[in-house]
């Protein structure tokens, strides 16, 4: 789709001066960024635990203690269950959800439910997170009043309880992006091809799930690995709900790798271990976005 | 057939009705807890409606008063004036790299983008050391532009493909017959590209400007009395200092004011930001 330069009609080169005016910003910005990147897997190597710097080499020391700390072992569960729990339920419940609004029998009902789900794209995860800590307080919190005024005895403490915590969170990470991951996957639903599709299946007389499972999901592979990859790296990125919800608690149940990373360098002030807390990340966030960026490239020079 | 249809309404009906109930809650709870009376949030109708509107409630919010320690005021110009000149200059640089990215097909402009792509999804945790040490040497962590240079790290890549995407879409044709008259590329772009791009430009601004707004975790380790941003001051109210619910909640909603006010207004731009970024860039 994308009108490759002709090559009868050669365009004008651009000359160095240009060159410049176009790309020095981004570039200068970007040299900075990757730069950080590297001083940061530096500091992971080096010896600093105190306020003050201190750049003397000392290996894998740091990389070691951490694989040693019971703390990291927790984090690592619990970025797993975000990552499999905030990604999989969200991305299937966009899924029916953006299937069922596209068949939805009564006008208005999509645009009420786009706007419904899509306002929380707008807020900060401190609000919500704010909110949702109200409303998961056990005692004065808003679910388990409205639970204790059927006069049930609410069986739920929430995110007090260090088992279940997590899942809690993940709770208010799925609210967060459910309207977001509609609108991806609606964006996919709408090429002509696969609404052709659709009809000549329904012409057939497939039922409607086996039209969901048999023709639109094959044909939006593209769309649902953009979603789960975007919805891959905020779930591994996830700080401000944890922080602000729990902060890491009760005792360490709820820390991820995002919040340990802080603990560790401005609370113990260990700041080699932090970066390499922070070096480890951008390891796991590089291999997530692998698959996305071949497409993107792909997508954008064809 | 019939049936079939009987079916898909009730399926419809109860998913509208559950999400419903779960979207509406939390803002309902927001809106409608920030203007009662402390007595009456201790009384735990949450639900009810408060018998007299405490518009007060946001004047301590925003200025500060016995029972609610953090005024916003200040942290809400903070945050205006970084969240502001961030998203005018990276609208402004990532639309000249954007141009550059979609127009130009070399080996470079493929490991540009690529660098791009990856510094779209960057953890901020792996480059805050070193920003920390950046900004606290060179005195930039005491005044705003501290903060501005480091979100205009991510958000000028981040704008470069939005906008790219953007210019990709656009044909060819005028800006090859501009050249043809002899105009510099740079001549073109301003003449000719920017002026059909603004709506384009608005997505990405409401973006950028929802993003840098909404940023915390920079905003938490980087910030200093002077340059305190909104979410920073919002997360204290739930943290170090206990507030009550009813000003806490006011408090919230002044920091969503702007984002969800420019959604509201802006909802079409926004949508369509979203998706380009989602699945082009």
């Amino acid at each position: 789709m994308i009108e490759a330069i002709k090559p009868n009609r050669p365009r004008k080169r651009t000359s160095v001066a240009e060159f410049l005016v176009f790309t020095l910003p981004l570039l200068l910005f970007l040299v900075i960024l990757y730069g950080t990147v590297l001083w940061n897997f530096y500091v992971s190597t080096t010896n600093w635990v105190s306020t003050a710097p201190d750049y003397t080499f000392s290996g894998a020391k740091w990389y070691a203690y951490l694989f040693r700390q019971s703390r990291f072992w927790v984090d690592v569960q619990n970025n797993l269950k975000w990552l499999i729990l905030g990604v999989v339920p969200t991305a299937t419940a966009a899924i029916f959800l953006a299937y069922l609004l596209e068949m939805a029998p009564f006008p208005g009902v999509e645009g009420y439910i786009r706007t419904l789900i899509l306002y929380p794209v707008a807020m900060s995860f401190v609000v919500t997170g704010t909110i949702w800590s109200w409303m998961y307080q056990p005692d004065k919190g808003i679910f388990n009043t409205i639970i204790r005024s059927f006069g049930i005895d609410s069986p739920f403490t929430f995110t007090n309880d260090p088992e279940t915590a997590t899942y809690w969170l993940i709770v208010i990470f799925i609210w967060q992006y459910l309207g977001f991951s509609v609108i991806i996957v609606q964006s996919s639903f709408r090429t002509t091809e696969l609404q052709e599709m659709i009809e000549a299946a329904t012409v057939d007389g497939a039922s409607r799930l086996r039209i969901l499972f048999s023709v639109i999901i094959p044909n939006i592979r593209s769309g649902i690995m953009v979603l789960v990859s975007l919805l891959l790296i905020s779930s591994l990125k996830v700080f401000d709900i944890v922080w602000i919800v729990t902060r890491n608690g009760p005792g360490i149940a709820t820390d991820v790798l995002a919040t340990n990373m802080i603990v560790t360098s401005y609370d113990q002030r260990l700041f080699s271990a932090g970066a390499a807390i922070g070096t480890i990340i951008f390891l796991i966030a590089f291999i997530l976005v692998i698959p996305y960026t071949i497409y993107a490239l792909r997508k954008w020079f064809e | 057939m019939r049936s079939r249809n009987k079916t898909l309404k009730i399926v419809v009906i109860a998913v509208l009705v559950v999400l419903t109930c779960a979207y509406i809650l939390p803002i309902y709870v927001m809106v409608v807890n920030s203007l009662k009376t402390l007595p009456e949030i201790t009384r735990r109708t949450y639900l009810a409606f408060p018998s007299a509107p405490q518009i007060q409630n946001y004047r301590s919010a925003l200025f500060g008063s016995r029972d609610f320690l953090i005024p916003m005021a200040r942290p809400i110009v903070n945050s205006t004036i970084i969240t502001t000149s961030v998203t005018i200059l990276a609208c402004f640089f990532g639309g000249l790299g954007g141009y550059y990215l979609s127009r130009t097909v070399t080996p470079f402009t493929r490991i540009v983008f690529i660098l791009v792509g990856i510094a779209l999804y960057m953890p901020y945790q792996a480059i805050i050391i070193p920003l920390t040490t950046i900004t606290a040497r060179t005195g930039l962590i005491n005044s705003h532009l501290g903060l501005i240079m480091c979100y205009m790290i991510i958000n000028i890549p981040l704008a470069s493909v939005l906008m790219g995407t953007f210019f990709l879409g656009l044909p060819r044709e005028l800006e090859e017959a501009a050249e043809v008259d002899g105009a510099s590329k740079i001549r073109t772009f301003f003449d000719i590209v920017v002026p059909i791009s603004l709506p384009a430009y608005a997505s990405v601004a409401i973006i950028i400007f929802t993003q840098v707004w909404n940023e915390f975790f920079i905003g938490l380790t980087l910030v200093t009395a002077r340059t305190q941003t909104v979410q920073v001051a919002m997360a204290m109210t739930q943290g170090s200092t206990i507030s009550p619910y009813n000003l806490q909640m006011a408090a919230a909603l002044l920091t969503v004011a702007v984002p969800l006010l420019s959604f509201i207004l802006f909802g079409r731009y926004f949508i369509r930001g979203v998706l380009a970024g989602a699945l082009k860039g």
